[in-house]
């Protein structure tokens, strides 16, 4: 699966203004409300899910890395998408570094097969330091864009 | 029937004794070959020694015709690992026992779904709802342990004369997300149909998603009275459960935690709920956290003569209604003499839910509810069952008969008049005893 595959654009954050975890979750949410991703009645559902999620243990992986996600049956697709946090944002990681580049996922329960694939492929583009560097230091959503393009077509991963 | 019990420590055995008693025929598997001897000695089952999750060990216990297995051993692990094994050697039914609640949510990985369980269940999630229970109402409906926990039933005392009073349930637009589950007017308790009317004064339950449940009781209840002081003794899983499902309703909660860890980790994880790092063996310090004035005290740190120590000064300082989880079977007789009004036991919570498992054809668990002639059943939908061949409003079901949830695909949804049921959901449904038969026939293949 590749990133294209689940990502939406439209709702890319490279400045990611709130300064806790559930305030960067609910921005990414908003964005995606924003890109029709998500039904605006759904989003504080959603949120709540994914904090819910979060309560079970941290999805912020280390190195500045967060995968928030979570299942719910308002999507009939899997929508994604990417925020940077210039500050760094506490998100009790395991290495107890800020978190700075989120990926944030809802799948529909139905397609678990989907849901991880995609959280795969997340995990596997982020093994690249160069690409995670690049995408820190993006100073727009259009950067992004194309570094997730480039991701895709395997230019990071050796 | 026939049932299978991997684990023979205190819940197994206990476990175990209860189903002999009933008639069933029972053996336990434990690893340790004194301890399997001595519970060959002490009851009326057949035991084998080994690893729950060894192929060959499943065999010699004859899993492959076995209608339920429980995997009760006290390692999670082992438990999924054995109760999927089971199931895919033949076993009808198996459930597993777990403590960390990671297992029972399926954001990241469903694992229930993956190891094909029926149930995964927490000893320590059953009795805090058990709590939960006896704070609300005695009687009212539980259906937490049903449908992965992800419905909500709440009851609301109908005190304020309103538009959706003295209104067919069917012609009100405000219980469209939600459904009505029962209710009860001058203590006779049914189950609500289409027709029904609310009046002045009723005891109803709202059965739904949480969010849609509030808003419903939003609309019905616009002053609510003062809060309930919950305050409860003990941070652990029970404890922390506990306020989480009441600090959501109408109750004021302090939680007691000694540790300082836990005490951080719940001040994370709860929202309303108060968390106080103190000793709540001590009387001075239930003294300084005014105790006195709770309606309710729950005992619930781990330790039984701790949580009754703490229960009894708690009376003695004034709190109204003392509750406390008691694990130890000898000391039930006593505790009511101290005043200690609720005691609840894990291994007899986790008793009644196996009983409710042990059954035939497409009913995968039920249980009465107290004080009623209501049975809530959970109900696999079978290829072919004629439940599946029309839309749920062209189903026909018995008239107190409520379909109140049906679960696809791992989620949860309250059922609408065209919702259709495939094969492969699972339904929550309220029946009345009487007419117990002629619903499960809707859900009936070939006779079975």
């Amino acid at each position: 699966m590749k990133f294209s595959d689940f990502m939406n654009v439209k709702a890319i954050k490279a400045e990611l203004t709130a300064e806790d975890k559930e305030g960067v979750i609910s921005e990414l949410v908003e964005a995606l409300v924003d890109a029709d991703a998500i039904k605006e009645e759904e989003r504080d559902n959603i949120v709540k899910a994914i904090m819910k999620r979060e309560e079970l243990g941290s999805t912020g992986i280390g190195r500045g890395i967060a995968v928030p996600h979570t299942k719910h049956p308002s999507v009939d697709q899997l929508v994604g998408t990417v925020g940077v946090s210039v500050e760094g944002v506490d998100f009790n990681s395991l290495d107890g570094e800020k978190v700075q580049l989120l990926f944030l996922l809802v799948s529909p329960p139905d397609r678990p097969g989907d849901h991880l694939r995609a959280l795969e492929n997340i995990s596997r583009q982020l093994r690249d330091d160069t690409f995670c560097r690049f995408l820190k230091q993006s100073k727009n959503a259009d950067d992004i864009q194309q570094l997730l393009e480039e991701a895709d077509n395997n230019q990071f991963v050796s | 029937m026939r049932i299978v019990v991997l684990g023979g420590g205190t819940v197994g055995t206990s476990i175990a004794d209860l189903l002999c008693r009933n008639g069933h025929s029972v053996t336990v598997v434990d690893n340790d070959a004194a301890h399997a001897r001595r519970i060959n000695n002490e009851m009326d089952v057949r035991t084998v020694c080994g690893s729950a999750s060894q192929s060959s060990v499943l065999f010699q216990a004859d899993i492959i015709g076995a209608d339920v297995c429980l995997a009760v051993t006290g390692d999670d692990e082992v438990n999924i690992v054995s109760a999927s094994m089971a199931k895919g050697m033949g076993a009808r039914r198996a459930i597993a026992r777990v403590y960390a609640p990671v297992f029972r949510d399926l954001s990241t990985f469903d694992y229930q779904g993956h190891f094909n369980i029926d149930r995964m269940l927490s000893l320590e999630h059953l009795s805090a709802m058990e709590l939960a229970r006896g704070i609300r109402n005695p009687g009212s409906i539980t259906l937490e342990n049903f449908a992965r926990g992800e419905l909500e039933v709440q009851e609301v005392v109908i005190r304020e004369e309103a538009k959706h009073i003295n209104v067919p349930l069917k012609s009100l637009d405000l219980f469209k997300d939600i459904r009505v589950g029962s209710i009860v007017r001058e203590n006779k308790m049914w189950i609500a149909g289409a027709e029904d009317e609310i009046q002045l004064g009723d005891r109803i339950t709202l059965i739904g998603e949480r969010d849609d449940v509030e808003k419903v009781k939003d609309a019905i209840q616009k002053h609510r009275g003062t809060k309930p002081g919950v305050v409860i003794a003990g941070g652990g899983e029970t404890g922390y459960h506990l306020a989480r499902t009441l600090e959501n309703e109408d109750y004021a909660v302090v939680l007691m935690e000694r540790n300082t860890e836990r005490c951080e980790f719940l001040a994370n994880h709860v929202s309303r709920t108060t968390v106080v790092q103190a000793d709540a063996t001590r009387r001075i310090i239930l003294e300084e956290e005014r105790v006195g004035t709770a309606d309710y005290f729950v005992a619930c740190t781990g330790d039984d003569e701790n949580n009754i120590m703490a229960g009894v000064e708690a009376r003695d300082i004034g709190a109204k209604h003392v509750m406390a989880i008691i694990g130890r079977p000898d000391y039930a007789n006593v505790v009511g003499k101290l005043g200690i009004g609720l005691t609840v036991s894990p291994r007899d919570v986790m008793a009644k839910q196996i009983l409710g498992f042990l059954n035939t054809g497409p009913v995968i668990s039920n249980m009465s509810l107290t004080g009623g002639d209501i049975d809530v059943y959970e109900i696999e939908v079978l290829e072919g069952a004629l439940a599946s061949e029309h839309v749920l409003a062209k189903v026909p079901f018995p008239s107190s008969c409520l379909i109140a949830a049906v679960m696809q695909q791992g989620y949860v949804r309250v059922p609408r008049a065209d919702t259709r049921l495939k094969p492969g959901d699972v339904v929550v449904a309220l029946i009345e005893e009487s007419q117990s038969e002629e619903a499960l026939e809707q859900f009936r293949v070939n006779g079975r």
